[in-house]
């Protein structure tokens, strides 16, 4: 299974680029080589940006920071695309410039692009992301090893 | 005093909102848009070395990292005394022509078009590109997933990473351009040619062609009489990626005509109490307040100030077209040149103008021999000091100032980014679409709340230039207050 690992965010804006840093994380696990057919990479983009880059893949893994009443800076949240339908959308999955990821992967799918089909979207409950910083607020930073745990372990299970 | 606010509720920091005050009578009394302010960039920055900006500014933005990375390397240029080989110049123009290719692609067809193919009192949830889709034909969606796709190959390809490219350097490019590429772009530019082509003649069919949007476009709740300001080669037409900048009164006479480094004596800062985000305007016509007219220093700095500050298009199609907009929405020709057009929604009309000439542009560089000349980059001999690059952003003109000490570390920063110009103008905008919309004793209606932010979304604001991204459905609240803060009227959408 041809699978696509993004982390979402900026780098250098403090808790912004968790997505980032937890795909830093895994691609540093999986240089041992154990999963094959993964490509982990990062981005800042949403909406159609996003879809694009998912073409060709068989499964998707997000990870992005999440604002909402409901998220504790630090706290973890799997999501499905459905949730994503129904909940408030993660930072950097929608883009204020095009649309939003859900209505680009519609999109996609009317025009029969090869999509994954399979979208798994981890959201990080964040605390400052208006502030430039390399350095994550500590909650934040203690999430990332675990949430990198959860991806390696869902690239692993599903391989076997 | 009432107040409207036209606010996300899902995110309750980190984007912007729309407050409109109302008065005793019930009128429109004054309109903001209030964007958040991200802190401490200036501290990120100073002490790192400066050829670090193009790859950390190009950080700030996820929608145009391309600008961004441009701006930085011109700076670096200035700031290290040295002067690009002509070869490396055309080369980060000809990425440039990819990415304005893709930006105001994706503006049309997902964010302004909307409003007129599906009309502005459509419900939000078929304001958006699927509907689109619906209503042009399903061929549309995967003409504009090409366009954007090949075009960001071209990014990816010169740039030498997709979004954010790594390639520019003080005094050139760091990766020559092969014959093999060099081809490859060529025919990639020939499509963005057929294509923009297709979205004027789409335009015209889907909007000129109907009365009503005709008559919205030129509605007095859309038009400000502003100065314009643009970047303008040696004939004074149309440039992205170099040349002088140029302001335009109300009238179209030549205000100001300066070298991008000059902008401390043309561009003063003005700070309001409710917004982080500071106000620019023409220091020698003066700040009068969120008024328009010749005595207002506001100007705005978008694909139609671009137009407005220049007496053409450097492409011969994007002229035809060019010549089209002013004559069809009523300029008049003063001297051989067409006056300013004021009607803000024209701004989309004014995109795909430019999207033609970046096509054009685009082709243009990948056909000159020179493009592939290997030698791309002049040693750095001198020692650095200050610095200014400046590029047409989609949204704005884009300016980086830099300061170091004689090591090249950096000691201050100054940025004006593309939405920061027209920061009153839009405030202005919204107020005149608030006035038109909002009438005293009626409830406000989607139509109304929408017909405000068409007014925003003409200029595509980029609401924190950061890679924050707007949730996409991002529902708004507008909530009416009468005096002592009691809502008295409630109404929400998506903005998406």
């Amino acid at each position: 299974m041809k699978t696509l690992v993004v982390g979402l965010g900026n780098p250098i804006l403090t808790d912004d680029g968790v997505g980032v840093k937890v795909a830093y994380a895994v691609r540093a696990a999986l240089a041992s080589g154990r999963v094959r057919d993964v490509t982990v990479t990062e981005a800042s983009v949403g909406g159609l940006r996003l879809m694009e880059m998912m073409l060709g893949y068989d499964r998707a893994i997000l990870i992005d920071a999440l604002q909402h009443c409901d998220a504790r800076p630090g706290s973890i949240r799997r999501m499905t695309l459905e949730d994503l339908r129904t909940i408030s959308p993660t930072q950097h999955s929608a883009c204020a410039h095009d649309t939003s990821l859900v209505t680009a992967l519609e999109m996609g799918s009317q025009l029969g692009l090869p999509l994954p089909k399979k979208i798994t979207i981890y959201g990080v409950g964040v605390e400052n992301i208006t502030y430039f910083g390399e350095e994550p607020t500590p909650a934040v930073a203690r999430a990332i090893p675990e949430v990198a745990a959860a991806v390696l372990d869902e690239l692993s299970r599903s391989t076997e | 005093m009432k107040r409207v606010t036209i606010d996300p509720i899902t995110r309750l920091e980190g984007h912007g909102k729309i407050e409109i005050f109302l008065n005793e009578e019930g009128e429109v009394a004054n309109a903001y848009l209030q964007i958040p302010e991200l802190r401490g960039f200036e501290q990120f920055c100073v002490g790192r070395p400066a050829e670090e900006m193009p790859r950390i500014t190009n950080r700030i933005c996820g929608v145009c990292p391309e600008a961004h990375h441009m701006a930085g390397t011109k700076a670096l240029d200035a700031l290290f005394h040295v002067e690009p080989p002509s070869v490396a110049k055309k080369i980060r123009e000809l990425l440039y022509s990819a990415f304005y290719v893709t930006d105001h692609t994706v503006h049309f067809y997902a964010l302004g078009g909307p409003d007129f193919v599906m009309g502005p009192d459509a419900p939000p949830a078929e304001r958006n590109i699927l509907g689109v889709v619906h209503k042009v034909g399903l061929e549309i969606g995967g003409q504009v997933i090409e366009c954007r796709m090949r075009n960001h190959h071209v990014i990816q390809m010169l740039g030498g990473r997709g979004i954010h490219p790594v390639a520019g350097l003080p005094g050139g490019w760091s990766k020559a351009v092969s014959e093999e590429e060099r081809q490859e772009i060529e025919e990639i530019a020939k499509k963005n040619v057929d294509f923009a082509l297709f979205s004027l003649q789409l335009f015209n069919d889907v909007v000129l062609s109907n009365q009503g949007y005709v008559d919205l476009i030129l509605s007095d709740g859309y038009t400000q009489r502003i100065y314009s300001m643009g970047t303008v080669d040696e004939n004074n037409h149309t440039n992205f990626y170099d040349g002088m900048i140029r302001v335009v009164d109300p009238e179209g006479k030549e205000f100001a005509k300066y070298h991008p480094s000059d902008y401390p004596q043309h561009v003063a800062e003005r700070v309001e109490p409710w917004s982080y985000l500071k106000f620019p305007y023409l220091k020698n016509v003066g700040w009068k307040g969120f008024e328009d007219g010749m005595d207002s220093g506001i100007y705005s700095a978008t694909p139609l100030s671009r137009l407005n500050a220049a007496d053409g298009m450097a492409t011969p199609k994007a002229q035809e077209a060019y010549e089209k907009l002013y004559e069809t929405l009523g300029s008049e020709k003063v001297n051989g040149n067409y006056t300013p057009v004021h009607h803000q929604l024209a701004t989309h009309w004014a995109r795909l103008v430019e999207l033609l000439y970046a096509a054009e542009r685009m082709l243009e560089l990948a056909t000159d021999p020179e493009i592939t000349d290997p030698n791309v980059r002049a040693p750095v001999t001198e020692t650095p000091d200050e610095g200014v690059g400046s590029v047409e952003a989609p949204r704005g003109t884009l300016t980086h100032h830099y300061w170091t000490d004689e090591k090249g570390m950096l000691t201050k920063v100054n940025l004006i980014v593309g939405t920061t110009n027209n920061n009153a103008p839009i405030s202005l905008s919204i107020k005149k679409a608030a006035k038109a919309a909002i009438q005293k004793g009626e409830e406000i209606t989607q139509g109304a709340l929408n017909q405000i932010e068409m007014a925003f979304r003409s200029y595509d604001p980029c609401m924190s230039c950061a890679t924050h991204s707007l949730p996409g459905q991002m529902p708004l609240e507008v909530t009416l207050r009468d005096a002592e803060g009691n809502v008295v009227d409630h109404a929400s959408q998506y903005l998406d």
